[in-house]
Formats: structure tokens, sequence, C-alpha cells
């Protein structure tokens, strides 16, 4: 049956706007992500590259430095066994190419000690000395971040051999600038991707969602009650949307269709006996002897006995649909619905000269189920098998319930003697508001019912015939396994 | 380096005590609140119609002027960097102010004047060059034997062929006294070699005279006592040549050095505010027109629609710039210092106590 929502009723204008505004946006989600992920990405060059300038600023000045270094240190040499330097000019003009830079130097022997420049310059570098191995490294002097060079070489002739030190260092400015430009040029280069990327994603999300509100406008402009399909071109992603949404449709003009079969049915079945009722009581009203007077009262209780049943048939059918949505299945004892059934109409199927048994040697049959839906199931065959074993056939007066264990599976047999059904009928009982027979009452949604039940119930259900003559409902149902349900 | 010149500083320090001791030469009106002090080797003479100028604009301002040798400015200046007295420190010693910037005594000074400045002309924004004038020779045209000499060669030439007339007639910078007298030795060593080491030779072996200051060069080539000043900064020259008929400025052919003014902001000095101002003045084209129009300096971007005027540098040779960039801190490394100090004593033929 049908899961409605549970308070069906129309939003006005108003609230429809505020669930508008209070429900998630999926073009919103999605821009926020791609702007996350560019923003991430972009934050991470723009790191990167903040990183590389430096190190690319580093690079092109060290190079300079590393020359100016090496043109001092040709020039260092020995006179009268004292270390000398003559700095060549174009040592200073190659460090002027960081025009705005300070220098500072020293020049310093571990024998003679200092020889010239800064006296006060740190010479210990920060790495272990290695000779003839030029370090780089930044170092404060005089209030400002210098980057030094730094190389340490033997000089030796036949009489001395001593060990020069050179530091050669020059202020960063010059380096920050390049770093920074290079910097600046890098980030806006990235800033431009980003936005030209989300400007794409925020044109891109636009585009992509045409479709959905393509088929949004669609359904919307449709006219109550139409459930043809809907028959718009859209893309391959979408396809399966609009095809999922016109089963959907197709399933609800089948439900509808049924629903009114159903209703018609329904009334049908109430105006029979109404208009059977009415016509007893007009003759009740008429008839003038209290004998037949009494008679027809009596017809009139027994029709209302008969409507009365039928509108309870209604009423569970309404009751256990209600169940099957609502309610999970919980493990019950099968026997406990079935031999409560059997007890309840016991006494009915008596009053129609039929026994009714019920035939079980098993003590505990466990399942997984509906206890009230499986009552309702069995009241539906017990009463099916009562009714249809009315026929003038001599055996015909019992109607057995048999439960029997099987491996998997628990089967239970209702069995009645009666006429049988045709096998062309066995496959159409199920339909709703299929009857057999139209000269034996009943509302034609009895077995339609229990088919929904086992449905819901993963059991299936089979219609044998009985031997010699009858119909015998065969169901299973599924033990219930610990092992499996501990799983 | 500041070690080299410890001991200069103590030979000195007397010397500057001294010359500090004398009254600076006061400008403007004495009831101007603010005082602005500049420490100059600069005279006073090519000067003062600047200053006057200068007050003239300012009326708040009081000016003290001091006029101090390159080299005592020099050690003066790293002396009282604790507390500066001068507000702005100009000098013709432009590696000495050169080595004062890199050494962190100077700060950062920056307006729509300095802005505008080329920017070969200044350094790190805290170092200002203001004139441009060439390094000349000047002769006493009476005095000079033979013909006057329009190049280095033609000078030892002449030396050599008049090697009486020329003994102890040749007066040039003592490069131990002048910090410019030093640059302007040192650059010529840079610039050519083994001609300066023939010059050096030659002065050497004619006694050339050694002085202090320009002026006093001047004087004596002027009086007669000396025939040719070597290495004189070419503003002093002109004054003087165009004032004195016997005097001749020449501008050497094989080369001309050119030597930048400049000017910087002593790091803590007081009233920094109108050392801004006055900078701003010097570079402004006011100042700079003065120099020209007055003779005083030789600006730096001369006004050359006045093709005779000889504050517009025609030089007819090459001319070599001093550069006012780290390069300059090669000539005051130290040992360099050192070595070619002695060389020029040893060539001299002058012992190092003298």
């Amino acid at each position: 049956m049908w899961q409605k929502s549970p308070n069906h009723q129309t939003l006005s204008e108003d609230e429809e706007k505020k669930a508008l505004e209070n429900a998630p946006s999926l073009r919103f989600r999605f821009i926020l992500a791609g702007i996350l992920v560019i923003g991430i990405i972009a934050g991470l060059a723009i790191n990167l590259i903040f990183d590389y300038s430096q190190k690319l600023a580093d690079l092109s000045y060290d190079r300079l430095l590393r020359s100016a270094l090496l043109q001092m240190d040709e020039n260092v040499g020995l006179m009268r066994n004292e270390v000398s330097i003559d700095i060549p000019w174009s040592a200073f003009a190659t460090l002027a190419q960081a025009e705005e830079d300070r220098v500072f130097y020293k020049v310093e022997s571990l024998e003679q000690g200092f020889i010239t420049g800064y006296q006060d310059l740190d010479s210990q570098p920060p790495q272990e000395p290695v000779l003839d191995k030029i370090q780089f490294y930044d170092q404060e002097y005089s209030g400002e971040m210098v980057r030094f060079a730094w190389v340490q070489r033997h000089i030796t002739d036949p009489e001395t051999a001593q060990t020069v030190r050179i530091i050669l260092g020059q202020t960063r400015l010059s380096r920050e600038k390049m770093a920074s430009a290079v910097t600046q040029k890098a980030v806006e280069v990235v800033v431009f991707i980003a936005l030209v990327a989300i400007t794409l994603i925020i044109i891109g999300s636009h585009l992509v969602l045409r479709p959905l509100h393509r088929i949004e406008r669609a359904l919307e402009e449709r006219a109550i009650g139409d459930l043809t399909p809907i028959d718009i071109n859209t893309p391959k992603e979408t396809h399966h949307l609009k095809v999922a949404i016109n089963h959907f449709m197709e399933r609800l003009q089948s439900n509808l269709e049924q629903l009114e079969n159903y209703t018609a049915d329904a009334a049908h079945q109430l105006r029979t006996p109404l208009a059977s009722l009415k016509a007893l009581a007009e003759n009740a009203r008429d008839n003038t002897s209290p004998e037949r007077q009494y008679q027809a009262l009596e017809n009139i209780v027994q029709q209302c006995d008969t409507l009365s049943q039928t509108v309870t048939l209604l009423l569970n059918q309404a009751v256990v649909s209600h169940r099957l949505q609502t309610h999970r299945l919980e493990p019950i004892d099968l026997l406990a619905p079935i031999a409560a059934s059997c007890r309840e109409q016991a006494v009915a199927a008596l009053h129609q000269g039929v026994r009714l048994s019920l035939d079980c040697e098993l003590k505990e049959t466990m399942v997984l189920g509906d206890a009230f839906s499986i009552q309702q199931m069995m009241q539906n065959l017990i009463e099916n098998a009562v009714r249809y074993s009315r026929a003038d056939v001599a055996h015909a007066t019992e109607v057995v319930v048999q439960v029997s264990e099987f491996e998997r599976f628990y089967r239970v047999k209702v069995i009645d003697y009666g006429d049988g059904i045709p096998n062309l009928e066995k496959e159409r009982v199920f339909e709703r508001f299929y009857r057999g027979r139209y000269d034996i009452a009943g509302s034609g949604v009895g077995l339609s019912m229990v088919k929904d039940i086992v449905v819901h119930h993963a059991a299936r259900i089979q219609i044998l015939d009985t031997e010699p003559k009858g119909t015998t409902f065969q169901v299973d149902f599924a033990k219930l396994r610990f092992d499996e349900d501990t799983v | 380096m500041r070690q080299l010149f410890l001991a200069l500083v103590l030979v000195v320090s007397l010397n500057v005590t001294k010359l500090w001791a004398v009254e600076p030469v006061w400008f403007g009106s004495k009831q101007a609140q603010r005082t602005l002090i500049i420490n100059s080797a600069m005279d006073l003479a090519s000067f003062e119609p600047i200053l006057k100028k200068f007050v003239e604009l300012h009326p708040d301002v009081r000016l003290a002027y001091r006029d101090v040798n390159t080299l005592e400015l020099y050690h003066f200046t790293i002396k009282e960097h604790k507390k500066p007295e001068a507000s702005l420190v100009i000098s013709s010693a432009m590696d000495l102010h050169l080595k004062l910037v890199n050494d962190g005594y100077a700060q950062t000074y920056q307006s729509a004047f300095t802005d505008r400045l080329p920017s070969n002309f200044k350094w790190r924004n805290q170092l200002f060059a203001f004139s441009l004038e060439p390094i000349v020779m000047l002769v006493n045209k009476n005095k000079f034997p033979g013909d006057l000499p329009e190049d280095r060669q033609s000078l030892l030439q002449t030396i050599r062929q008049n090697e009486k007339a020329m003994t102890r007639r040749i007066g040039t910078y003592d490069i131990r006294k002048s910090g410019v007298g030093y640059l302007l030795a040192s650059q010529d060593a840079r610039q050519a070699d083994v001609t300066w080491g023939r010059l050096l030779e030659a002065f050497g072996s004619h006694d050339v005279q050694t002085y202090c200051c320009t002026h006093d060069i001047i004087d004596d080539v002027a009086s007669g006592k000396l025939v040719l000043g070597y290495n004189l900064l070419g503003s002093y020259a002109s004054q003087r040549a165009q004032e004195d008929d016997r005097l001749k400025m020449i501008l050497p052919k094989d080369y001309t050095l050119m030597l930048m003014r400049a000017a910087l902001i002593p790091k803590g000095a007081p009233n920094i505010e109108d050392a801004g101002i006055f900078l701003d003045f010097l570079l402004s084209d006011q100042a700079q027109k003065m120099m020209q129009t007055q003779g005083l300096l030789f600006p730096i971007q001369p006004d050359i629609n006045n093709p005779n005027d000889p504050y517009v540098v025609n030089a007819p040779g090459p001319t070599g710039v001093i550069e006012l960039d780290q390069q300059l801190l090669v000539g005051r490394d130290y040992a360099k210092q050192k070595r070619f100090i002695r060389n020029w004593e040893m060539a001299l033929e002058i012992s190092a106590e003298d």
C-alpha cells in the first residue's frame, strides 16, 4: 500500500519561501566546495611560490656573492711570508649590481689573525669548515640581516703555509626586492587563475543544474492529474532521473487505478448489502404477520453480520497495510497467531457446518514476522477455506490447518475439501478484487492481502489441489536462525 | 678598516678637538627657533650664497656651518655617532661618506627631491650627491715652462724636459691627510695604473709639495711658488681661475675624473626635519641653478643652454665619473689603503713619520 506524508497539507507561499531558504543548496555546496578546493590549491601554490622566489633570489644573488668572493680569493697571496690581499675593484663592481646593498667582509689567516675588512665580523661558519668549500648563510650584522659567503683555503709557498679565511657578505635588500617581485607576479597569476576557475565553477554549476530546472519546470507546469511521462530532452546525467520520475508516475498511476477500483468495489461491496438491508427492512415494515416480520428481522440481523464482516475485513486490511509499512519484523512464535486465529474462527466455522482443526506437534516455531499480520493472513485463508467448503460434497465439512517443520522453513497448510480452484484461476486469485465465484460472498481483497503479507515476510505461497478434491494453500516461512541473526 | 684609522685618529684627534673648539659660522637671525648644524668639507666661499639664500627662505632656522677637512670630518662623524651634533654632513670624499653609510652611520631620507635624483647620484636613500665637478690641473700661465700640458703624458714630458723649473714647483694632496686627496689618487691608480706610477715617480724625483687643502695649493700656484697643482677640485680652481688671469684650469685630455659632493644625515641626528629641508633645497632647481650661475659649484644636471659657461663641463677627453657605489669601499680597504699609502710615501720619498 502507500506510504503517505504524515501531515499532508499544502504549504503557504511564505512557508514555501522559508523552506526554500532553509533548504541546502546543491549549487551553493558545489560552488563552496569548488572555492574551498581552489582556495587551498591557490594557498599551497602561493606558499610554494613564496618559498621558491626566496630560493630563486638567493640563487641569483649568491652567484654574485660567490663570484666576488672568488675574485677576492684569487688576489690573496703571500708577501714576505705574510698573507696579503689586494681586493680587485671588479669584485665590488660585481657586488654593486645589488645596487642598494651594504657590503661587509673580513679576511683573516688562522696563523696571522686579522688581515683586512671588518674585524668584529664573526668568522665562524654555521657548518663544519671544509677547505675550499664555499658556505652561504644568513647572519645579522650591523643591525641588518646579511647574506654571507664563506671560504677557507690553504696558501703555501716553500717557506710558509697558512690557512686563509674570507667572509664576504651583503645585505638582503635586493634579494627581498627580487623575491617579492617574483612573488607578486606569480601571486597575481595564481589569483587570476583562481578567480577564473571560480567563475567557471559558478557558470558551470548553473549549466549543470539547468536540466534539473527544466525537469522541475516541466513537472510544475503540468495540469493536475497529468501522469503521462515527461517528454523533454535531457542530458545523459539527468536521463535516469527523468526515467525514475516517469517510472514513479507509472506506479502512481497504477496505484491510483487500483485505488479507484478498490473504492468502486468497496462501494459496491457495501451497496449490495445495504440495498438488501433496505429491501428486508421494507419487507418487515410491510408485513403484517408477526411471524414473517420476525423472519424478516432475523434476515436483517444476518445481513448486518455479513456487512459487519465486510467492513471488518476492509478495516483489517487497512490496518495490516499500515502495519506492514510501519512495523519492523520481530522474532515471534509462528504458532501463536495461527492458534489464535483457529480458536477465533472455530465457532464461526461450526455455524456454517465446517469443522476446523489444527494439526501441529511442534512446540516452538520461531520466525521473523508480525503476529497481527500473520493472524490476519490465517483468518483470511481459513475464512476462505470455510467459505468454499460449503459445497454439497459429503466430506467437505472439514478444514485442516497443518504446521510442519522442514530443515529451513515451517510449512503452514490450510486444507479444504471444497470444489477446488481451476488451474487457470490459481494465478489470478491473488489479484486484488478478483473473485472466483460471485455466488459466494467475499470482498475479493482477502487473498490479495494474504499475498501482500506473504511478500512482506519473504515467505512463499502456493496453491495446491487437495486429494481427492479441494484446495490447499501452502505457506512456507523461513526459520529464524539465531546464528544468522547475530550476523 | 676602522682599526686602520685608530692610529690616524689618535694623530688627528688633537687637531680635531682643536678645530672643533672653533665656533662655526652662523647664518640667519638669532631669534630663529630652530638650529641646523652642518658639518662640511667644503670651502665656505663656494657655499655661502646658498646658505644665505636658505636662511632667507627659512627665517625660522638658524644655520651653523663648520668647514672641516674631509678625513677629520669622517673621524669626527664616527666619534660623535652616539650623539651627533650635526644634522647634515657634507663631504667631497665620496668613499669615506659611502663607507659611513655602509657601516650604518647614516639614516634614510626620502622626499620628492631625492626621488627625482637619478639613481647613480644617490645610494640607499641615505647618501645624496648634489654636485658633479671635474678634477683638474691648475697652472700658473706666467711661470709655467714651455707649453701648457693638456694631459698627464704631456705633463710628464714637461717635467722631464724642465727638471729644474719643475722641482718643488708641483703641488698635490697629501693623501694621508686629505680624504678626497686619497680618493683621487686611488682613482688615478685605478684608471691608469702605469701612468699613475710614472707620475708618482716623477713627483717623487722632483720633490712634489703635499698639502692638506685645495685652496692652499691654489694660493701657492697663484703666487708662483708652484707652477702646477695636480688633482684639484674643479669648483675651487674654476672660481679662482676666473678671478685671476695668471691661473688656467686644465681638464686632462687622457681622462678627466668627475667627483660628486655628497650629503648624509647621521643616524640619531637632531632636527632631521630641517636637515631634510636643507637637502631638498640643495637638490632643488633654485640651488642647482645658483651653483651654476654664480659659479659656486658644478650642478648635477647643468643648464647647457649657455655653451661657454665654465660650469658646464666640456672635457676634451673621456670623463671618468667616480661611481657612488660599493666599489668605493675597495679603495678604503684596510690592507689596500695601507699598501697604497706606503707605496705613495716610498715614491715621494716621504717617511711615514712625516
